[in-house]
């Protein structure tokens, strides 16, 4: 990675789920946590807010967030202040463009937040504003929205690589068990077994209900320094080591194959590459389960497993605790819910507690080095990693 | 009023063209669109005269009952949705040409659950990706015809125009085997 080296030094999270609490509420929750976890951080010390949002326009009826959420955490940026959008990255973006500022030397502490109000009385309302983050024009008239699209993905697996119902209800059952240790998700209560998973009622066949993130309200914040600001901070720093992305379509006819997600490969490329690592080196990630057969295809896109596999790996434990790698740990998408705009920061919060030994023993990967954290966005046309260290590196 | 909106193709065939001041009280039957005040953003179906895209060809083309899409006359490929300017050379001097209308079904699935609004009433609808014949098109769009619990990947499937309540069009593909 080339410029000043860029460390993340602590972040908080609010409680996700159908929550009673408008978004600048949220934003506000966000604010508060962060500066209980962050106790060295000073309000006049920000220099720069980036603000992580898929839809506050369409759920909340909101243009211009970023000085609202400015004004909800007690925060006058004198540098940059900024919303970031990419739908289901939205929160990653905000890192992403915070590293990128304080790397060039336009910032030395910047926050991160991520907040997303999804849950409206209407719940077609919402699911209106979700089908706008497909080609709305051209897809979204015949009701292209991300269960169905998610859906031919598992159709195609199944078909093409053997993939089954079973497999797919191993994701959902790790990520909803780690999500039981995890006192801010939205499933936090809620215990899944791979049986009941299986009777649940089909959302888009062959999907169920158990294969699919909700709806959430939730949000995140995380605070990034430059490296000559991480001695203020009494949490251990973990490092901005790389980061990649890949964008090759929009239109749902311009997918190309729905089950080897190339983006990936070139944006996990271009991330590992950055930080100088192999995907071996990687002890746990944080990958986009937005629905079961996603994190079963991030496996293969990944390298974790060749083509195909991805299904027998799940069941197989590889991607559990005492596997080869521990894959969403946090709970995922799946188990935490995903409020699109907080999801990418939470993440970030997790990888930071995981290397802080801050998460209970149920979920605590031993003694990380190198995480992988993951967002695909939309129809998974775009792919966006980053790479966290226990060290500094170059 | 000043009567239907240039290319207004949509608007109902009975409009006032009477002058005198916009009525204080939206009437319940249908208005002319020049003065209009319902929402337009909040469905799904493009804008589709000739005052509000330079793709207005294409619907135009879908209410005759043909799909085309743009091709780009240098490279003879083509492109999906139709477009303005060519994506590889950036030409805007893009042709025309309607689409085959038969094709195979790649992939489908269903919306049993989680409609967006204005769609709920079409609980359960299918879905899919399909391959036109004889052009490399894989189109996404609703299927009709069958159940969704009927369909299989490989059916035959032929492009249907069809029309909303406001005379906007659209395609789907129904089911022909």
């Amino acid at each position: 990675m080339s410029g000043r080296r860029v460390a993340l030094v602590g972040g908080a999270t609010t409680r996700f789920g159908v929550r009673s609490a408008t978004w600048p509420e949220l934003a506000q929750e966000a604010g508060a946590a962060l500066f209980r976890a962050v106790p060295e951080l000073r309000a006049e010390d920000v220099d720069s807010l980036f603000v992580g949002a898929a839809e506050p326009e369409r759920f909340a009826f909101q243009s211009h967030v970023a000085p609202l959420a400015a004004e909800q955490m007690g925060l006058r940026p004198t540098r940059v202040i900024q919303r970031t959008e990419l739908a289901c990255a939205s929160g990653q973006s905000a890192i992403r463009s915070a590293y990128a500022a304080i790397a060039a030397g336009l910032s030395d502490v910047a926050v991160a937040v991520g907040v997303e109000k999804m849950n409206l009385p209407s719940m077609a309302e919402a699911n209106a504003a979700m089908a706008c983050v497909m080609d709305r024009p051209w897809d979204g008239p015949s009701g292209a929205t991300a269960p169905p699209f998610f859906a031919m993905v598992a159709q195609r697996h199944m078909l093409e690589h053997g993939t089954t119902e079973e497999q797919l209800a191993a994701v959902s059952e790790k990520n909803h068990r780690f999500a039981n240790s995890n006192p801010t998700a939205q499933f936090h209560e809620k215990v899944f077994s791979r049986d009941r998973l299986l009777r649940l009622p089909v959302i888009a066949p062959p999907l169920r209900l158990g294969d699919c993130s909700s709806m959430t309200d939730g949000a995140a914040a995380v605070v990034l320094v430059a490296e000559d600001r991480v001695r203020q901070y009494s949490g251990p720093p973990i490092w901005v080591r790389g980061t990649g992305q890949y964008s090759d379509f929009h239109n749902l006819a311009n997918a190309g194959s729905l089950t080897d997600w190339v983006g990936l490969r070139h944006a996990a490329r271009e991330a590992l590459g950055r930080a100088g690592i192999a995907i071996g080196d990687v002890d746990f990630a944080e990958v986009h389960d937005c629905f079961t057969i996603s994190e079963i295809v991030e496996y293969e896109a990944l390298g974790l497993c060749g083509a195909g596999e991805g299904g027998k790996f799940v069941a197989d434990g590889r991607s559990d605790l005492g596997g080869e790698i521990v894959v969403n740990p946090r709970g995922g998408l799946l188990g935490c819910g995903h409020p699109l705009g907080a999801t990418g920061i939470a993440q970030a919060v997790e990888v930071w507690s995981q290397f802080a030994s801050q998460v209970p023993a149920a979920r605590q990967v031993p003694d990380p080095d190198f995480a992988l954290v993951h967002n695909l966005s939309g129809s998974a046309n775009v792919h966006s990693v980053m790479i966290y260290g226990r060290e500094a590196g170059d | 009023m000043t009567g239907e909106g240039k290319g207004r193709r949509g608007s109902p065939a009975t409009v006032s063209t009477e002058p005198g001041p916009a009525p204080r009280v939206p009437s319940a039957s249908p208005l002319p669109r020049t003065k209009e005040s319902r929402p337009f953003l909040l469905d799904f179906l493009p804008l589709q005269s000739e005052s509000e895209t330079r793709l207005s060809r294409f619907f135009a083309r879908l209410k005759e009952g043909r799909l085309s899409t743009t091709r780009c006359p240098k490279e003879k490929l083509l492109d999906w949705p139709p477009r303005v300017a060519c994506p590889r050379c950036h030409t805007e001097e893009l042709e025309w040409v309607d689409l085959p209308e038969e094709g195979r079904i790649y992939a489908f699935s269903a919306t049993l659950a989680g409609a967006p609004l204005g769609m709920e009433a079409d609980v359960p609808f299918a879905v899919g990706l399909v391959d036109l014949e004889g052009v490399r098109l894989r189109l996404f769009g609703r299927i009709v015809g069958r159940p969704w619990n009927e369909l299989r990947i490989g059916a035959p499937v032929r492009v249907e125009p069809y029309a909303a309540d406001d005379g906007r069009v659209f395609y789907r593909f129904r089911t022909t085997d």
